[in-house]
């Protein structure tokens, strides 16, 4: 089965699980995006041009699934693969995956791409820039982070094994 | 040929830079195409993005309005200077139907307080470099004009009707060495013939050197005159001097009326009393 095909079930697999489960994970209305650790990953294993196009792909995919505010997901997970192909290197791969680097990857990512995602998405709301960088986007960010750790893990396991 | 190879070169430098930086150009086009697709969107988000862009290409235009934009400076000094054009037309307009207003105001209160009919006209044609000057008035026989009937405006007398049509008529003016009319100084009642030689002014004939005539007394017509009625403005004393072994005084007379910016006349239509007229022929006739 292509490399490609394989990360389509995953997206689909991993947009559910973002969608329906990831709620029973939100702490003070914080919720980790796996969607965006899956775009780093992509980024990592096959490099800048192609986590650009998939970022753009996830992110209109899950707004098509959710339905609200079609776009800035496609918008903000371009960047994030964009941005995340600048860590790309072919022969470090399993090493990056398997460390720190990829959790203090995910964070500067997802930092960024919360930045983006919520100072549009409070916009027209009582919520001000502060706040929404500060305390949704950062705080998210961290969560995201967090979560990172399972799959680094993972692949550390995997490749140090 | 050379200009085939040259688009050729052109296309395959610019698929060179594309290729180059084709991560970007990818960015580029997703980021638009995103765009496009939030765009779409219809909701407070949306609708708050859209305000706030609107602001910033406004404080933009506004400090770039800073830089002067030689060609629409170039058309909105075209536009301004015909601008300007039309006004200064529109003002001369107004300004000509103002003086046309004050001059038919004046009219209109002379018609109000005359005793006599008035028949309005319009100078249609006007000579006064001639020795025998005359106007031509756009009233005739149509509207009851005859010869010898007095015309006047709102400063004083005119002249006389010598010559109908049926729509048409000429008159008389002051300035005519054939003219002559009964006059008088309203103050002293001092009596003489208005008439004009040729020069600046109108000559008061007539009046012997005792008289009481000083400079600046009112001329006007007198109830002697078969002609005209009787206390119509002619003019004023501007000069009188006596010359030797003349009995009589020599009277400058300004006229009241304007003549060379006569636009508007009356037509006395009152008809002459018939049986003075008579009567004074006949005494002549007798003597």
């Amino acid at each position: 089965m292509s490399r490609h095909v394989k990360y389509v079930f995953i997206t689909i697999l991993l947009t559910v699980i973002q969608t329906q489960l990831m709620r029973l994970l939100t702490l003070e209305g914080i919720t980790p995006d796996i969607l965006t650790i899956w775009i780093v990953y992509i980024a990592l294993r096959e490099g800048q041009l192609p986590a650009t196009v998939w970022g753009f792909g996830i992110g209109l995919f899950f707004d098509l699934v959710t339905g609200n505010f079609v776009g800035l997901s496609a918008l903000t997970k371009t960047i994030c693969g964009f941005i995340a192909g600048y860590f790309y290197n072919e022969n470090k791969t399993s090493l990056t995956l398997g460390s720190y680097r990829f959790i203090v990857i995910v964070l500067i990512v997802s930092l960024i791409h919360n930045t983006v995602y919520f100072i549009i998405f409070t916009q027209g709301s009582n919520i001000g820039l502060v706040r929404a960088v500060l305390q949704l986007g950062f705080a998210t960010t961290c969560y995201t982070a967090t979560l990172t750790l399972l799959p680094m893990f993972a692949f550390a396991r995997k490749y140090i094994s | 040929m050379l200009g085939a190879s040259l688009s050729w070169l052109e296309m395959l430098r610019f698929i060179t830079i594309v290729l180059v930086f084709k991560e970007y150009v990818v960015l580029a086009l997703l980021v638009i195409l995103s765009l496009l697709i939030l765009g779409a969107n219809d909701n407070t988000q949306i609708r708050a993005i859209r305000s706030y862009t609107v602001g910033a290409v406004g404080i933009l235009q506004s400090a770039l309005s800073v830089i002067p934009n030689v060609v629409q400076l170039k058309r909105e000094n075209e536009v301004l200077h015909q601008l300007t054009v039309n006004l200064s037309d529109e003002v001369n307009r107004l300004r000509e139907a103002r003086l046309e207003n004050l001059r038919l105001r004046a009219m209109l209160g002379l018609k109000e307080h005359a005793t006599f009919t008035l028949a309005a006209a319009e100078v249609v044609g006007k000579s006064l470099h001639l020795l025998r000057n005359t106007i031509t008035v756009n009233v005739g026989e149509n509207d009851g004009v005859k010869p010898d009937m007095p015309i006047i405006s709102e400063s004083g007398l005119v002249g006389k009707i010598i010559v109908t049509s049926r729509q048409y008529s000429i008159g008389q003016l002051m300035l005519n060495k054939d003219f002559r009319a009964s006059a008088k100084i309203q103050r002293s009642r001092v009596d003489g013939i208005i008439a004009w030689d040729g020069g600046d002014y109108l000559r008061l004939q007539n009046v012997s050197k005792t008289q009481d005539v000083k400079e600046g007394d009112v001329v006007t017509t007198s109830e002697y005159s078969g002609t005209f009625p009787r206390d119509i403005k002619i003019g004023f004393v501007s000069k009188t001097s006596e010359k030797p072994g003349n009995l009589f005084l020599d009277i400058d007379v300004i006229p009241s009326v304007d003549f060379p910016s006569l636009e508007q006349v009356f037509i006395i239509t009152a008809v002459k009393d018939t049986e003075r007229v008579a009567i004074e022929k006949k005494f002549i006739r007798t003597k």
